[in-house]
């Protein structure tokens, strides 16, 4: 009686590992760029140089952003393009710290938020100016 | 009063003509009796009600019947592990849903990417 319970006792122990194991959820595996869909690929181009040297981790993320790529409107498809690169190139904590701020930019009321878009936008342009004519991006502090 | 006779008496009949029956027997016998009596309860095992909430056909209670008492505190340790696992699991899965969200809006607004990076 007493090894009957053992091995019932074993078996219920076996099954619940078994079932501890089936619902850990799969993690992420690493890709090469050679096992991408065409789809992925095309979403990917910009980072084809760097892919097989990002971190596991990024790649996955990547991934996950490229899955979108499909539904975008050929503006934001251009958009994606043109930022993957610069984006895969920031450190992990560059990138956290872009997510708090989109967060934050987001939880703004919506007449402060274009305001703050168009400021943006004014001050990028005149960025994007300056380095294009070869003048000092370095801005000019006020001394009254 | 013939055997065939008795079997027709009905149990009230037969409750009474033994009662009436025990009134004529002689003290000794009547003694004996009632030794025999006291002796048979003392020997009636005595259950104390216990009082519970579940009704008496749910005594055994229902993990019982599910899994060996000795199995219980590991069964309960390996649910209370995988309840652990799979929530963290849901948290990370939710957490990563969210920064793909925000990744694929910093790489698509109309903003630029240095005004959330710089």
């Amino acid at each position: 009686m007493n090894s009957f319970v053992t091995v019932q006792t074993q078996n219920y122990v076996v099954a619940v590992f078994l079932l501890l194991c089936l619902s850990i959820p799969n993690s992420a595996s690493a890709q090469s760029w050679r096992s991408l869909t065409s789809t992925q690929r095309e979403a990917l181009a910009p980072v084809v140089q760097q892919w097989d040297t990002l971190p596991e981790l990024q790649r996955h993320r990547l991934l996950e952003t490229a899955k979108h790529y499909s539904q975008l409107t050929p503006e934001q498809k251009q958009r994606y393009h043109d930022r993957l690169e610069k984006w895969s190139k920031l450190t992990p904590e560059q990138r956290e710290a872009a997510r708090i701020k989109y967060r934050a930019f987001n939880k703004l009321p919506a007449k402060e938020r274009e305001k703050v878009k168009q400021k943006l936008k004014e001050e990028h342009a005149r960025k994007a100016q300056q380095s294009a004519s070869g003048v000092s991006s370095s801005p000019v502090t006020n001394q009254q | 009063m013939t055997n065939k006779d008795i079997y027709k008496l009905d149990p009230g009949k037969i409750a009474q003509l033994l009662t009436q029956s025990s009134r004529q027997l002689d003290e000794v016998t009547l003694s004996a009796l009632f030794n025999a009596r006291q002796n048979a309860l003392k020997r009636q095992s005595v259950r104390a009600p216990v009082f519970t909430l579940a009704p008496a056909s749910a005594h055994v209670h229902w993990a019982d019947r599910l899994v060996p008492h000795s199995a219980q505190p590991w069964v309960a340790a390996a649910l209370l592990i995988a309840t652990l696992i799979v929530g963290t699991g849901v948290w990370q899965h939710v957490q990563e849903q969210q920064i793909n969200e925000l990744d694929v809006a910093i790489l698509t607004d109309d903003l630029p990417i240095e005004a959330f990076v710089e």
